[in-house]
């Protein structure tokens, strides 16, 4: 492997590398993994002139440290602003020895990195997303090198390492629209009354979510008990327990489950609530319908 | 054989199938993912088995439509079994000391000899893998050791956890939360790593089909070296 251009001097709350996921393996029970929030990972890739899914640094909230092992151009979008970046989401130049800290973001949760080419690390199963409880790879921890892949010479102009997104691209984590929500397969077999609580109820973020699933607090759904033969899930999967506390699947979740699922978050919409911090709250609206019935050959 | 193919947001269909049995639905399901291997839709990215369902993924924008993947299906779940697929046999060396054993006794009405008993008499097979990685939902347990899921799922269970829950007993390849109720633990590893890195199949040492039989030893060969934690 070339020599490292980044050390994680510290990793903060959480960092890890991801791309677009993997692809084929979910038959297996691996989860598709993959950067949360893929529209701001996408820009900071379209920042530096990479492919959309090129591998990115994820950084969860604040406090990671990084060291510039040589001269650089990363770009950061996501949750944090960086300083000296006028509030935009954008390139930077870095020279060696040059440390970035990521600062407590004002609103948001995750923040992404990337060098133009991308990071170049172990795929498991097709993809650089880790799953360390399998032994497949382990989280970055202080001290990691981070490599950069070769890439080649650059079409773009010569300052790219000033170059800056569309401010309307630019998300306001703070206020999130109401998410687009598709009835799920388990649809029918909530209550009116609890699918209306679903939609005109504001939920809020659970302090007990991560990239495998995130849990929302609000007034309980009345569920059925009826245990489901295992199904599988999506990403954005709103699942209810017994215990009728929302949970929507993320990109490390299991890969099947028992329970109902009322509905589906939108994908585009995924990106909104992965940013939602706990307590922050939020709010969903139906998705317009596609045709139902489906076929039902005898 | 009835078929329902529904919409699961706007890149995904989620297909149901009407199955007599679990073998039944075991090979409606095979059926389903033979024919769509040799007869990929444009676009389709993953086919994930469930227990009677077939969750399909699409690109954003290349979902077929239902209607028209319904009644291709349809035709497609009637095919036969594969006359090639020769099943394997796993043995899976298992001591039989779960944390669970003696609430599962209580829960069933029978000694602990005998639930260990009856969880070793039958051939087991691999329905679906899913949950996590490598993880084996295996069909046929015994109707007398049918018993719930725990209410509160422990938030971690040992890798290498043998464990029955509802209909299905399984084996945990990681170290993971799980609701399962423990049984027994096995020194036999269901996922590698490095083949994983390789992005080969044979990274899990199960496979949907295989049968599985438990074998109840006194003490696991290599204790010194547990599966990964």
């Amino acid at each position: 492997m070339n020599d490292p251009v980044l050390e994680l001097i510290s990793p903060g709350l959480g960092a890890s590398l991801q791309d677009h996921g993997r692809r084929g393996w979910k038959r297996f029970g691996v989860p598709p993994g993959g950067a949360l929030d893929d529209h701001a990972a996408c820009w900071a890739n379209l920042l530096v002139g990479n492919p959309l899914h090129t591998p990115v640094l994820e950084l969860l909230l604040h406090g990671a440290v990084l060291r510039v092992l040589r001269p650089l151009t990363v770009s950061i979008t996501g949750a944090a602003l960086i300083p000296d970046a006028e509030g935009l989401w954008r390139t930077f130049d870095l020279e060696e020895d040059d440390e970035v800290a990521v600062p407590p973001p004002e609103s948001g949760v995750w923040t992404y990195l990337a060098v133009r080419g991308g990071f170049l690390a172990s795929r498991w199963f097709g993809s650089v997303s880790v799953f360390p409880r399998g032994g497949l790879g382990s989280a970055l921890t202080a001290r990691s090198l981070l490599h950069q892949a070769p890439h080649a010479p650059p079409h773009s102009p010569p300052h790219i390492g000033r170059r800056w997104v569309d401010p309307t691209e630019q998300r306001n984590y703070a206020h999130p629209p109401a998410l687009r929500v598709w009835p799920g397969p388990q649809w029918d077999l909530f209550p009116e009354a609890a699918r209306d609580r679903f939609f005109s109820q504001p939920w809020r973020i659970s302090s007990r979510s991560d990239r495998t699933g995130y849990r929302l607090d609000g007034n309980p759904l009345s569920v059925s008990s009826v245990p489901l033969p295992s199904e599988p899930v999506l990403p954005g999967s709103i699942q209810l327990p017994p215990d009728g506390v929302p949970i929507v699947t993320q990109r490390d979740g299991p890969t099947v489950g028992g329970y109902p699922k009322i509905g589906v978050v939108d994908p585009a919409d995924l990106s909104w609530l992965v940013q939602c911090r706990p307590g922050q709250e939020i709010r969903f609206i139906p998705a317009t319908c596609p045709p139902l019935p489906a076929t039902r050959p005898s | 054989m009835s078929l329902r193919v529904d919409p699961f947001g706007p890149n995904a269909v989620l297909v149901r199938f009407a199955a007599r049995g679990e073998l039944d639905a075991f090979t409606r399901c095979q059926a389903l993912l033979r024919y769509l291997e040799q007869h990929p839709p444009v676009g389709l990215i993953e086919s994930t088995p469930g227990m009677t369902t077939l969750l399909l993924e699409f690109e954003p924008g290349h979902c077929p439509q239902p209607e028209f993947l319904g009644a291709i299906l349809a035709d497609a779940a009637r095919l036969d079994p594969d006359p090639l697929a020769q099943p394997r046999t796993v043995e899976v060396p298992v001591v039989y000391d779960g944390q669970d054993l003696d609430a599962v006794a209580a829960r069933t009405g029978l000694p602990v000899s005998r639930c260990v008993e009856l969880h070793a008499a039958v051939t087991y097979r691999v329905q679906i893998l899913g949950f996590c990685p490598g993880f084996p939902y295996l069909s046929g347990l015994d109707r007398r050791l049918h018993v719930p899921r725990l209410d509160t799922p422990r938030t971690r269970v040992p890798a290498g956890s043998v464990a029955i829950g509802g209909e299905h007993t399984g084996i945990y390849p990681v170290s993971t939360a799980g609701g399962w109720n423990l049984i027994g633990r096995t020194d036999l590893r269901l996922l590698d790593p490095e083949a994983a890195l390789a992005d080969r199949r044979d990274a899990f040492t199960l496979h949907p089909g295989d049968l599985v039989r438990f074998v109840p030893v006194r003490h696991l060969r290599d204790q010194s070296a547990p599966p990964p934690s």
